[in-house]
């Protein structure tokens, strides 16, 4: 019974609880387990290590989460945070430009692999997954040229900052993915573009219907991801202090993962930030674990794909069980 | 003839719930005939036809081919006894050609195995040359007119080894050219001894093609006439007959003045030249039959579809609607035939579904107000009695009635002038088809202007202050209260020119 599922208003918390269950529980099994397998897991100085190597799949994994709501994808993400990156450190180590202004500039980039993104699929009805594949391959190969095939360094330490700065002796970088995990939740939970992104997903027809403008608001979630890879890619660039032709590579599948992970629906309109968080940490986890176990970054992307469609599997029997009802 | 029936259906009788869609009817087809099933939408035809075709079990009676008792329990189990449906929808791979569609699932091979294309072919062009169709094998389908597609469709369902073809509206996409090659495929059937089931609305065909008609009026056998023998006013009067219940409501408001006007409104391919009006404090029916163009009519006056020509005022102006939120901001709002595909977002909560239209009376900017949403979830469901367990319900677990009212309750927050009904009533429970009458009623009490589609030629008839009927993308005819009779709009609804 689905209903039982909807939550009476009452304690957040016990309601958080209660909706991300199944992945509450998994994700503590996990924690139990690679910290009895691995006793250098649950240290302090790991654990901040996990939430800063995963805060910027935790700010990309905010963007996929509006493309699976309006029931589409978006895998430009990783080539994306690459463009926006090696952008950054070229126009640093190759210009004058003041740093916010060289921020703003791959911010703006972002922003406009988003737009054709959201042109293409909101108005020119380009399906979401071809759309973002073709971007993707055209911001990769704009990466590779600005790069010319080598890693640009970045010595600079106003643009390194962003990236290497502690605050009370933690990450600056956690601190804005937990900025962006709170501005998502307000504008899923708190605004009118949110609403619209869970109803363009649930129904599109009862949406545009119900005096929606479905192509604007089908744009600006894409506009949106672009410049949190923006920020993906500025944050890389900066902590790293350099940038190469790679950068970014395979990202859209750590965020994808979290997502869906997460509960989100890949036929849209069911899914919450608070989900997706579980899911990033799970993926933070695994990679984690992995790591320090000494298995290899191969078989951490085997997992990974089992992972996923393991958290497909079980979205479309909820959907079939719920259908039949 | 033979001497056993080809097909025997007797005492086929179906409820769904404790709804009876289908009580004690009884069938009945020789070889080489052709017998017409005439009813009104809901009268239990397609129903009869899905139990034919292994679709739906029924709860009793039997079915017997030749005599010989059959267990027909499955869509294949008709198909190895010789019975093909032929739908309304096309349901062929358009990028395919013409043979690989007639050969899907049985298809040819070669003495290797492979695909015998050439074979398909020659033997498809036999099947084509045999109908006397125009037609190549190797054509591709998508290449073909709806009308031709129709009839592949036909081709590709007695190509083999059919004893019982079920044709149900077969000329709805025709062209008159094509309605007569469809005539010449049915007549090479009867020769070679198919048994022909005809669903068809439109009387003339009837009167052309069909041996005997059998009418069936909420799930009863009414008549079983010899063609030949039959007329026009007749049959009409059997197909309508039924006693009219007593759930509506009905109160005498005070009618004022025009509302919205339409002009010679067209559209590329549903309708053409439609002109009429409608005014505050009044309900406007729209009647006809399932394809007249209606509910296209309507979703372009509400923007979801684009006219092709004539103009729309409101209030004696004229105005401009491109989309639905321009007719939602002039105060004409649509409420859909189709709840779950376009009136619901089924795997939200009824609160979102109920806030989605006035959204900006509850976000301003950032932050909700979720006291005055609810509240305005709390009246609604209090006002129309909705049945729910919280706000928090999804829209997909509430029963087609309660469905409905928070759909309206969506509307009606918006405070609409014009209120256009899509079928305001399919599928709803007896119960809660009263209480949507009240509502009706109550609106137009208050002054808003109702046009409301039905093919419920009772609902009309009982709720409504004057009436259009459409058939076939124009409007028939325009009646007023005190000449409402069924038989009336009935007559208005199968015409296929305009008087």
């Amino acid at each position: 019974m689905e209903s039982k599922k909807a939550l009476s208003a009452g304690n957040p918390v016990t309601a958080y609880i209660k909706r991300n269950i199944g992945i509450l529980v998994g994700l503590i099994l996990l924690v139990v387990v690679v910290s009895i397998s691995e006793p250098r897991f649950f240290t302090a100085s790991n654990l901040i290590n996990l939430l800063r190597s995963n805060a910027v799949n935790a700010i990309i994994s905010c963007g996929l989460l509006l493309a699976i709501l309006m029931g589409e994808i978006d895998i430009s993400v990783g080539s994306t945070v690459g463009l926006t990156g090696v952008i950054g450190a070229w126009l640093i180590a190759n210009t004058n430009l003041p740093v916010p202004v060289t921020v703003l500039a791959a911010l703006g980039v972002g922003a406009l692999i988003g737009v054709i993104n959201g042109v293409s699929i909101s108005y020119l009805k380009v399906p979401a997954f071809v759309a973002t594949l073709a971007t993707q391959s055209l911001g990769r190969g704009l990466t590779e040229i600005i790069s010319g095939g080598v890693t640009i360094r970045v010595r600079n330490d106003a643009y390194t900052s962003l990236g290497n700065a502690t605050i009370g002796g933690i990450s600056i970088i956690i601190f804005y993915a937990a900025a962006i995990l709170l501005i998502t939740w307000v504008l899923l939970n708190k605004t009118k573009f949110g609403y619209y992104t869970y109803a363009l997903g649930g129904n599109k027809t009862a949406a545009q219907y119900s005096g929606v403008n479905v192509k604007k608001y089908n744009m600006l979630p894409y506009i949106l991801i672009g410049v949190l890879c923006g920020i993906g890619g500025v944050i890389w660039s900066a902590r790293l202090g350099s940038a190469a032709a790679t950068l970014g590579e395979g990202f859209e599948m750590d965020a994808i993962a979290a997502v869906v992970i997460g509960g989100t629906s890949m036929s849209g309109g069911v899914g919450t930030v608070g989900g997706t968080f579980i899911g990033i940490l799970i993926i933070g986890v695994i990679t984690n674990g992995l790591n320090l176990m000494g298995i290899n970054s191969f078989w951490q992307n085997v997992l990974k794909g089992v992972i996923i469609l393991a958290a497909v599997i079980i979205d479309v029997a909820r959907k079939n069980r719920s259908k039949q009802q | 003839m033979s001497q056993t029936k080809l097909l025997e259906m007797t005492g086929i009788t179906k409820a769904f719930a404790s709804n009876i869609v289908l009580n004690g009817v009884d069938l009945s087809l020789d070889e080489g005939e052709v017998v017409a099933i005439l009813g009104e939408n809901g009268a239990g035809k397609s129903t009869l036809i899905k139990i034919l075709g292994g679709i739906y079990s029924m709860d009793s009676g039997t079915i017997r081919i030749h005599g010989e008792g059959k267990n027909i329990n499955s869509a294949a189990v008709a198909a190895a006894n010789g019975i093909r449906i032929i739908h309304q929808e096309i349901i062929l791979v358009p990028g395919r050609t013409i043979a690989a569609n007639v050969f899907l699932g049985r298809e040819l091979r070669d003495h290797l195995g492979f695909m015998d294309a050439k074979r398909m072919e020659e033997e498809t062009q036999k099947v084509i040359d045999d109908f006397g169709l125009n037609l190549k094998a190797d054509q591709l389908v998508g290449d073909l007119s709806i009308g031709m597609q129709q009839l592949v469709e036909i081709i590709k369902a007695v190509s083999a080894d059919a004893k019982i073809v079920v044709m149900d509206e077969p000329t709805s996409s025709l062209s008159q050219g094509e309605v007569e090659t469809l005539f010449g495929i049915i007549h090479q059937l009867q020769k070679k001894k198919v048994g022909i089931i005809y669903i068809s609305h439109r009387l003339e065909e009837l009167f052309a093609i069909t041996d005997r008609i059998v009418v069936l009026r909420d799930g009863k056998m009414i008549g079983n006439v010899v063609t030949k023998e039959a007329d026009r006013d007749k049959l009409i009067s059997m197909m309508v007959g039924r006693e009219l219940s007593s759930y509506y409501t009905r109160n005498r408001h005070e009618i004022k003045g025009v509302s919205l006007e339409v002009k010679q409104l067209s559209h590329e391919t549903y309708f053409k030249d439609v002109s009429f009006y409608a005014r505050y404090g009044e309900i406007v029916g729209f009647a006809g039959l399932i394809g007249a163009g209606r509910t296209e009519l309507m979703k372009t006056i509400f923007g979801a579809f684009q006219k092709s020509a004539g103009e729309v005022f409101l209030d004696g102006k004229p105005v401009s609607i491109r989309k639905p939120q321009d007719a939602i901001d002039l105060g004409i709002v649509y409420v859909s035939e189709d709840r779950r595909g376009e009136g619901l977002i089924l795997n939200n909560d009824v609160k979102f579904n109920m806030g989605l239209v006035c959204l900006s009376d509850f976000i301003h900017g950032i932050g909700v107000n979720q006291t005055a949403w609810d509240d305005m979830v709390e009246s609604y469901r209090k006002k129309f009695s909705i049945k729910i367990t919280s706000p928090h319900q999804l829209a997909s677990n509430l029963s087609g009635g309660n469905q409905q009212k928070v759909v309206l309750s969506k509307w009606l927050a918006k405070k609409p002038k014009v209120i256009i009904l899509d079928e305001p009533t399919r599928g709803i429970d007896v119960g809660s088809k009263a209480e949507i009458y009240g509502i009706i009623d109550e609106l137009a009490g208050q002054g808003v202007s109702i046009i409301m589609v039905s093919s419920e030629l009772p609902e009309i008839i009982n709720m409504c202050n004057r009436c259009y009927v459409m058939c076939e993308g124009r409007l028939t005819g325009e009646l007023e209260e005190h000449d409402f009779t069924q038989e009336a709009m009935m007559d208005f609804a199968t015409r296929r020119e305009v008087q």
